[in-house]
């Protein structure tokens, strides 16, 4: 099946004779086409939650299943490799490779997959056109505005096509303005891509563009139906 | 590739740096070896340049000429042997001669005189002049650099110690041996500078210091049983036999030795700082998918065409610095031992390249997540 799924899944840092029980039986299903947010106060857990998701860190117990495959039973070669093929990750504005530009920056994640064909090439310069890049394509990282950068990490995230789009924080640097654009920018090729989406933020603005809202606390995640309403409104008006 | 191009593109001023000093250490080595081989090339060019595969001597003499001395008849049983296709007699001695022709200034200069039977493979081609005749004892060939000091085909030259007037009759070159210009003369010329004191030729009938010999499959073993109070070595053997060769080769070796391993370590620093700096952002080229592999490459590639271009730069530097070395100074580097030494070079610096590589694939890609800068 595809999307992500979380059964039981606990995580315990092992820190000298301290133990921080980080996620706490931590079960979700994320479908194809659905976008989700995942609020709560520092240090309850979030980081660790997403990092889970993506593949970079292994459960202490239970399964993390990712279209069909569980993480627990790759090694570290296969897990590179899925996380190259299925997973986008969206991470902060400073997460950009400073040498490459905006055009490059996608390209290289094509590079790392092996060639880049003539039709990779339109891809990339579609979805930055998508994403109103259109006009920047050759510009580096610091001549872009905060904004810009994180459009253009998102239109990295998107390139290879994978399942599943991770996003932490995407916002912390911007301002609301921008945030909102943002937001909304991956909310719509969520669903036009038909992708599972996950971000973690600490912006309760942001979380009218979501389909459902999650709430962490001390390691134990919870459904918050609060958001619930406004978001169906919103959404109507995306699609 | 891509990655390490686009950041040698971006990064212009860092990666020149390092590609200054990859290029002055390129053209240390290049300097050195070239001094290096130009030294041993002056203690030894005539023994190098012989067409003589094997050198028979005097038991105990330790493969110097200096040490031996043998009965120029042996070179005919050594040529009967097998394997043997050739052997003829050889002398060395060193002297000092003034050029008598009045023209000239009143200078003396230090020669290496060898004495050999004219005509056969010991005698170098000349570049100007006439070569050695049997008949005309009284004329010597001479190396070119005595031209340099003013001496003319057709000078006459006083050798010290003896009493006979010489004639230079031409010119060779590249002929020094034990750091001293060359001079050519008649086995039995040379015999009479060599042995003038009575009895110093401790009654050896037609003596010569060694017999050269000719034959690849030379068995040298057989030789030594074959022919008492002799020792046959190979004709690198001999070489390493001069006075004082291997003792500088050895410097030279320790000082080139030195500078590679010290050169290692600067590349290796210089990487692993560059690569320590862009930690985070491996970690996220990681968290997006890169493998240890891609990254690897992309370092190493990186080293490797900094290197190259900056070997290619210092022998480049090599070159024109030979040109404005002074005269005297013996240089030479043949471009064997340039490739050679470019080879070590790339080699070395790409294996300094590696601890950074090693850096990169402990590095975890979880510091991508979850942090703000
Ligand atoms: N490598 C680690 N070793 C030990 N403990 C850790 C480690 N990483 C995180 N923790 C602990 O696990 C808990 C959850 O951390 P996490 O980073 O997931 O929180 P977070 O919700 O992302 O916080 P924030 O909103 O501040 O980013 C915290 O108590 C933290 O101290
Ligand atoms: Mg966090």
């Amino acid at each position: 099946m595809s999307g992500i799924q979380f059964k039981n899944v606990s995580k315990l840092y092992q820190q000298g004779e301290n133990q921080v029980l980080a996620l706490d039986d931590v079960s979700l299903t994320v479908e194809q086409g659905e976008f989700i947010a995942v609020i709560g106060p520092s240090g309850s857990g979030k980081s660790t939650f997403l990092a889970i998701a993506g593949a970079l860190l292994q459960s202490s117990e239970g399964e993390v299943i990712l279209n069909g495959k569980n993480l627990n039973q790759l090694n570290p070669k296969d897990l590179a490799r899925l996380r190259l093929e299925e997973i986008g990750f969206i991470l902060q504005t400073s997460n950009l490779v400073p040498y490459l530009n905006v055009l490059e920056q996608l390209l290289v994640v094509k590079k790392m997959a092996g060639k880049v064909t003539k039709e990779d090439k339109k891809f990339a310069k579609d979805l930055l056109e998508n994403l109103g890049l259109a006009a920047k394509l050759k510009k580096f990282p610091d001549q872009l505005s905060g904004g810009e950068r994180q459009r253009t990490a998102i239109a990295r995230a998107f390139i290879n096509n994978p399942s599943i789009i991770l996003a932490d924080e995407p916002t912390a640097s911007l301002d609301s303005k921008r945030a909102h654009e943002v937001v909304q920018l991956i909310a719509k090729e969520t669903k036009t891509r038909n992708k599972a989406a996950i971000m973690v933020t600490h912006d309760e603005r942001m979380l009218e563009y979501c389909d459902k809202v999650y709430r962490m606390e001390d390691g134990r995640l919870k459904h918050d139906n609060s958001f619930k309403h406004e978001n169906s409104k919103r959404l109507s008006t995306i699609g | 590739m891509f990655l390490a191009l686009k950041e040698l593109k971006h990064g212009k001023f860092r990666f020149l740096m390092i590609g200054v000093i990859t290029v002055l250490i390129a053209w240390l080595v290049f300097i050195l070896s070239g001094l290096g081989n130009g030294l041993s090339t002056l203690s030894a060019a005539t023994f190098k340049n012989m067409d003589a595969h094997y050198v028979t001597f005097e038991e105990g003499s330790r493969a110097s000429m200096s040490r031996s001395l043998l009965n120029e008849s042996l070179a005919d049983e050594l040529e009967k042997a097998d394997d043997v296709s050739a052997a003829t007699g050889m002398g060395a001695t060193m002297g000092t001669v003034l050029n008598e022709s009045s023209s000239a200034d009143k200078e003396k200069v230090d020669v290496a005189i060898l004495g050999i039977t004219p005509g056969n493979f010991l005698e170098p081609d000349v570049i100007e002049g006439n070569p050695l005749q049997a008949n005309e004892p009284l004329e010597v060939i001479a190396n070119d650099t005595l031209k340099k000091k003013g001496f003319e085909i057709g000078d006459t030259l006083k050798i010290e110690g003896s009493l006979e007037k010489m004639k230079i009759v031409g010119f060779v070159e590249n002929e020094t041996y034990n750091h001293l210009p060359a001079i050519f003369t008649t086995l039995d010329k040379w015999r009479t500078i060599q042995f003038a004191a009575p009895g110093s030729d401790k009654g050896i009938k037609n003596p010569v210091n060694a017999i050269m010999l000719q034959g690849e499959n030379i068995d040298s073993e057989k030789l030594n049983k074959l022919f008492k109070n002799t020792e046959t070595v190979t004709k690198s053997t001999a070489v390493q036999g001069m006075p004082g060769y291997k003792e500088e080769n050895g410097t030279i070796m320790m000082m080139l030795a030195f500078l590679l391993a010290i050169s290692t370590f600067v590349l290796g620093v210089f990487f692993y700082v560059l690569t320590l700096q862009k930690s985070n952002q491996f970690g996220i080229l990681k968290a997006i998918g890169a493998s240890n592999l891609f990254l690897g490459k992309a370092i190493v590639a990186q080293v490797f065409l900094l290197s190259f271009v900056s070997i290619v730069v210092g022998i480049l530097l090599t070159y024109g610095t030979a040109l404005i070395l002074p005269d005297g100074m013996p240089f030479s580097l043949d471009f064997k031992l340039v490739i050679i030494y470019s080879l070590l070079l790339l080699v070395i610096s790409i294996l300094s390249s590696v601890i950074s590589v090693r850096k990169v694939t402990k590095i975890d890609p979880l510091q991508a997540i979850g942090r703000l800068e």
